[in-house]
C-alpha cells in the first residue's frame, strides 16, 4: 500500500513538473516573439519615414528657394539612413542623425509665412511630426517587451531552465550619448 | 520625439505628494478588479437564492400541469406519482430541517433534496445568461452611437488627421490595432470606445473633443481609451451589461403570456437572433433597441402582469375575470421576482458592479499614463472636459463606457471660484453676444486679453440682463440663450426662458410644457444601466484627479478640509441614518421572503385544484 502510493506520488510529480515545463518554454518562446515583432514595428515606422521625406522636401522646394543647403542635408541623411544596414548602433545613429536634420528644415520654414499658410504644408508637418511620434512609441513598445521578455528569462525558477533551452537576453533600443553626431543648425540669411 | 512639457510646468520643482509609478497603480487596480468581482459573485449568489425559490415551484407546477393533462389523455404509470410524492416529501423534510431545525437528515439525502429546490432555477437562470450573451455578442453595447450621425474623419482637416495619427500613435504603443474611429458632430464633447472584444472595437469621438483638446491632452484622452481596449474592460462591461440584461429577459418571459408588449418584445429579440444580412450599424442599433427594451422591463409596475391584473381596470370580460382567476399564483410570482430584482440589483449588485466598473476606469487613467509617459495630458484634459458639457445624444445605454460621465461631473466644482481660464471664456463668451452698435461703455480693442474692470462690468451687464430677462425682456432673453449656446450648452437643454419666467408665475400652459421638455430628453434622465445602481459607474474626477497626480501630473488640487463642527454633524448624521437603513433593508428581506412563502401557498392551492379538476373530469 505505502509502496503504492510512494509510485503514485513520484508520477505525480513527475507530470507536475513536464506540465511547468511546457509552461514555462511557451511562455518564453510568446515573449521573444512580441519582442520580435516589436523591433519589426520600430522598422516599419523608420521606413514610413523614409517615405514621406521626398513628398516633404518637394513641398518645401518651390517656397524656400535659398535653403538648398538645408534641403539637401535632408536628403543626403535620408539616403544615409536608408543605407544604414542591419546592426542597431549604426542604424540608431543614421536614424537620429536623420530626425535633426528634419527637425532643422521644420526650423527654417518657420520664417516663411507663405510655407506655413499652406494647408498641405501643415498637413505634411503633422504627418511627419506622427511619424517620429510612432517612431518613439514603438521603441517604448519594443522596449518594454525587451523589459518583460529579460524580466523572464533571468527570474527564478525560469532562468535554470532558459539558458538550456536557447533564450538568450535581447538588447534594448536606446540611443548612446556619445554616438549622437554633432548637427550643426545653420541659419541662411 | 515625443510630447515635450511646456516651460510653465518645468519651472516649478515637481515632486508629487504621494508618489506611484504607474506600475504599481496598475497592479493595486488589477487586485481591486479581482475583489471586487469576487464581492459581485457573492452578491449574485445573493440575488439567486430567493430567486430559484421563486423560480422552482413555478418550474415544478409547470411539469405538474402538463403531467396532469398528459395523465388525462393517457395515464401515466403509477411509479410517477409515487415518484412526485415522495419527492415532494422529502423537499418539505429538507425545509424544516434547514428552517425549522426540525428533524435530522443524513447529508447524502439533505444535499439531494437542495438540489431538488435550487436546482432548476440556476439552470434556467444560466441558459437566459448564456443565451442572452450570444445574442448580444455580435452587437455589443453602445451601438446607436454608430449609426447616430457618426462619419469618418476627414484627412484634409488638421484635427480630424491629427485624430487619426494619435489613435495610430496609441495602439502602436500597446501593441494593439488601431481601432476604426467614428466621428459625431454634437454640441457635447465626449469620447468612448464601443465593442465587444479589441478585434472588433470602435471609437467613437465628438468634434466637439477635438476643438477643445490640444494634442497633448487627446494624446492623453485616447491614451486612456485604447489603454481600457488592451486591459480588456470591453469584455467587463459586456459581462456587466448581459447580467442586468438576464434579469430583463426573465422578467419578460414570465410576462410574455399576459401581454402584448412582451411578446412583442420576444419576437424581436427573435428576429434579431437570427436575422444574418443586416449592416453593422443598424446591426447593432437593433441590438440596442432589444436591450434598452430589457432594461425598461426591470422597472417595476410596467410590466403586462400588472396591467393584466389591474383591479382598477373596469372594462374587462368575463374571459378575462376567468383568466385572471385561474393565473392569480402567477401574481405573486411575478411580485416577489420584481420585488427581489429591484431590491438586489439596486442596492447589492448594481453597486458592486459600478465599483468593479471604477476599478477599471483607474486602472485605464494607470494605463494611459504608461502609454504616454505623460500624466498631464490626461489630467488635464479630464479638468478642460469637466468645465464643458458632456452629453451626446443617444448615450443613456452606453453612458459608463464614456470617458466623463455625460451627465456631467460636479466633484470638482464644490464650492470652488471659477478658474481664471473659465472666467474669460466666460467673458469672451458673453462679449461676443453684445448687440452690435450698442455703446456699453468702453468696449476694448480685439485681441488684448480682458482686465479685472472689464470682469466687473462684464458681471454688472450679466446682473442687468438677467434682471430684464425676469421682467420678461425678449431681447434679454434672447441674449441670455445666445450666451448658453456659445458657452457649449446644448440648446436642447435650455428651456425657453420666458417659459421658466411664465412658470415660476403659475402659468399652466407653461408648466405643461417645460415638463413636456424634460420627459423628451433622454439623456438628462437616469435609464439604462445606470438606473439599476444608486452608485454611479463614473468615478469621481476628483479622485481620478488625485490618482493622476500621485503618478506625476501638476494637478492643482484645492484641499477643501470640513470644520470639526460639520465633520461632527455627518457623523451624528450617519449614526442615525445608517441603522434606520439597516432596519429597512432588513424589513425588505423579510417582505421578500413572505412573498415567496405567499408565492408557494398560492402555487400549492392552484395546484391542488386543478388536481382536483382532472381527477373530477376522469372520474365523471
Amino acid at each position: 500500500m505505502d509502496n503504492n502510493i510512494f509510485i503514485a506520488g513520484v508520477i505525480a510529480a513527475f507530470i507536475l513538473v513536464t506540465v511547468l515545463l511546457i509552461w514555462s518554454y511557451n511562455r518564453l518562446v510568446r515573449l521573444r516573439n512580441r519582442v520580435r515583432n516589436a523591433w519589426s514595428d520600430v522598422d516599419v515606422q523608420l521606413k514610413r519615414r523614409h517615405d514621406l521625406i521626398p513628398g516633404l522636401v518637394e513641398t518645401v522646394r518651390g517656397y524656400m528657394t535659398h535653403e538648398r543647403q538645408t534641403l539637401e542635408a535632408v536628403t543626403s541623411a535620408r539616403a544615409q539612413a536608408m543605407t544604414a544596414g542591419a546592426p542597431i548602433a549604426a542604424r540608431v545613429v543614421a536614424e537620429t542623425a536623420l530626425s535633426g536634420a528634419v527637425g532643422n528644415l521644420f526650423a527654417v520654414a518657420e520664417r516663411y509665412p507663405t510655407l506655413k499658410a499652406a494647408s498641405n504644408f501643415t498637413l505634411l508637418q503633422e504627418q511627419l511630426n506622427s511619424t517620429e511620434n510612432c517612431i518613439a512609441f514603438a521603441r517604448q513598445f519594443y522596449n518594454e517587451s525587451v523589459m518583460q521578455y529579460n524580466t523572464a528569462i533571468a527570474t527564478f525558477p525560469r532562468n535554470l531552465i532558459a539558458g538550456a533551452m536557447g533564450f538568450s537576453r535581447a538588447a534594448m533600443f536606446a540611443a548612446e550619448a556619445g554616438d549622437r553626431p554633432n548637427v550643426a543648425v545653420k541659419v541662411t540669411n | 520625439m515625443g510630447p515635450v512639457p511646456d516651460a510653465a510646468s518645468s519651472a516649478r520643482p515637481f515632486v508629487p505628494r504621494d508618489p506611484e509609478t504607474f506600475y504599481k497603480a496598475q497592479k493595486r487596480n488589477r487586485r481591486a478588479t479581482w475583489r471586487m468581482s469576487f464581492l459581485c459573485l457573492i452578491a449574485t449568489l445573493l440575488m439567486g437564492i430567493p430567486l430559484t425559490l421563486v423560480l422552482t415551484p413555478l418550474f415544478y407546477a409547470g411539469t405538474m400541469v402538463v403531467a396532469e393533462i398528459v395523465n388525462y389523455f393517457s395515464p401515466l404509470p403509477p411509479e410517477f406519482w409515487q415518484n412526485v410524492n415522495a419527492l415532494g416529501q422529502l423537499a418539505v423534510k429538507v425545509g424544516d430541517y434547514v428552517i425549522n431545525q426540525k428533524g435530522t437528515l443524513d447529508p447524502q439525502s439533505l444535499a439531494f433534496g437542495l438540489a431538488l429546490i435550487l436546482l432548476p432555477g440556476i439552470v434556467i437562470a444560466f441558459v437566459l445568461w448564456i443565451g442572452v450573451l450570444t445574442l448580444f455578442r455580435r452587437g455589443g453595447v453602445g451601438g446607436t452611437l454608430m449609426s447616430l450621425n457618426a462619419r469618418e474623419p476627414n484627412r484634409n482637416d488638421l484635427k480630424e488627421l491629427q485624430l487619426v495619427n494619435v489613435i495610430e500613435e496609441m495602439a502602436i504603443a500597446a501593441g494593439l490595432l488601431p481601432p476604426k474611429v467614428m466621428l459625431i458632430d454634437s454640441p457635447g464633447a465626449n469620447a468612448a470606445a464601443v465593442g465587444t472584444s479589441p478585434a472588433d472595437a470602435r471609437l467613437v469621438v465628438s468634434r466637439r473633443l477635438l476643438d477643445d483638446l490640444n494634442r497633448d491632452q487627446l494624446e492623453g484622452l485616447l491614451g486612456q481609451l485604447i489603454g481600457s481596449i488592451g486591459n480588456g474592460d470591453l469584455r467587463v462591461a459586456f459581462m456587466v451589461t448581459s447580467v442586468f440584461e438576464t434579469c430583463g429577459l426573465l422578467v419578460t418571459l414570465i410576462n410574455s403570456p399576459f401581454g402584448r408588449e412582451s411578446r412583442g418584445v420576444l419576437w424581436r429579440i427573435l428576429r434579431y437572433g437570427f436575422s444574418r444580412s443586416s449592416s453593422q450599424a443598424a446591426h447593432a442599433a437593433e441590438a440596442e433597441a432589444v436591450a434598452s427594451l430589457l432594461s425598461r422591463s426591470l422597472e417595476m409596475g410596467q410590466g403586462d402582469i400588472d396591467r393584466f391584473f389591474d383591479a382598477a381596470e373596469k372594462s374587462k370580460s368575463f374571459w378575462r375575470k376567468f383568466l385572471t382567476f385561474i393565473f392569480f399564483p402567477i401574481l405573486f410570482t411575478n411580485l416577489a421576482i420584481e420585488l427581489t430584482l429591484w431590491f438586489f440589483l439596486n442596492v447589492l449588485l448594481g453597486p458592486c458592479m459600478a465599483l468593479v466598473w471604477r476599478t477599471r476606469r483607474y486602472l485605464a487613467d494607470a494605463s494611459a499614463v504608461q502609454l504616454t509617459r505623460n500624466p498631464d495630458g490626461l489630467a488635464t484634459a479630464l479638468q478642460r472636459l469637466s468645465q464643458d458639457n458632456t452629453a451626446i445624444p443617444g448615450s443613456v445605454w452606453a453612458s459608463h463606457l464614456f470617458v466623463m460621465n455625460p451627465k456631467g461631473d460636479s466633484s470638482m466644482s464644490k464650492g470652488q471660484q471659477p478658474t481664471a481660464d473659465q472666467k474669460q471664456r466666460m467673458l469672451l463668451a458673453w462679449e461676443s453676444t453684445r448687440p452690435g452698435g450698442t455703446a456699453q461703455g468702453t468696449l476694448r480693442p480685439p485681441g488684448t486679453p480682458p482686465s479685472e474692470a472689464d470682469f466687473a462690468r462684464g458681471m454688472a451687464e450679466f446682473r442687468q440682463t438677467q434682471l430684464a430677462a425676469m421682467r420678461g425682456d425678449a431681447q434679454a432673453i434672447s441674449r441670455l440663450m445666445a450666451v448658453g449656446k456659445a458657452m457649449g450648452a446644448f440648446t436642447g437643454d435650455i428651456p425657453n426662458p420666458a417659459d421658466v419666467i411664465a412658470a415660476q408665475r403659475g402659468d399652466q400652459a407653461a408648466i405643461a410644457r417645460l415638463r413636456a421638455r424634460h420627459e423628451e430628453k433622454p439623456h438628462l434622465q437616469t435609464t439604462g444601466l445606470q438606473a439599476q445602481s444608486m452608485l454611479s459607474f463614473h468615478p469621481p474626477l476628483k479622485r481620478r484627479l488625485k490618482r493622476l497626480d500621485r503618478m506625476g501630473a501638476h494637478v492643482e488640487m484645492a484641499t477643501r478640509k470640513m470644520s470639526l463642527g460639520a465633520t461632527l454633524v455627518m457623523v451624528v448624521l450617519w449614526l442615525i441614518i445608517g441603522p434606520l437603513l439597516l432596519i429597512a433593508g432588513g424589513a425588505m428581506l423579510v417582505a421578500i421572503a413572505m412573498i415567496i412563502m405567499l408565492n408557494l401557498m398560492f402555487l400549492g392551492l392552484w395546484l391542488m385544484l386543478i388536481h382536483g379538476i382532472f381527477w373530477w373530469l376522469a372520474h365523471r
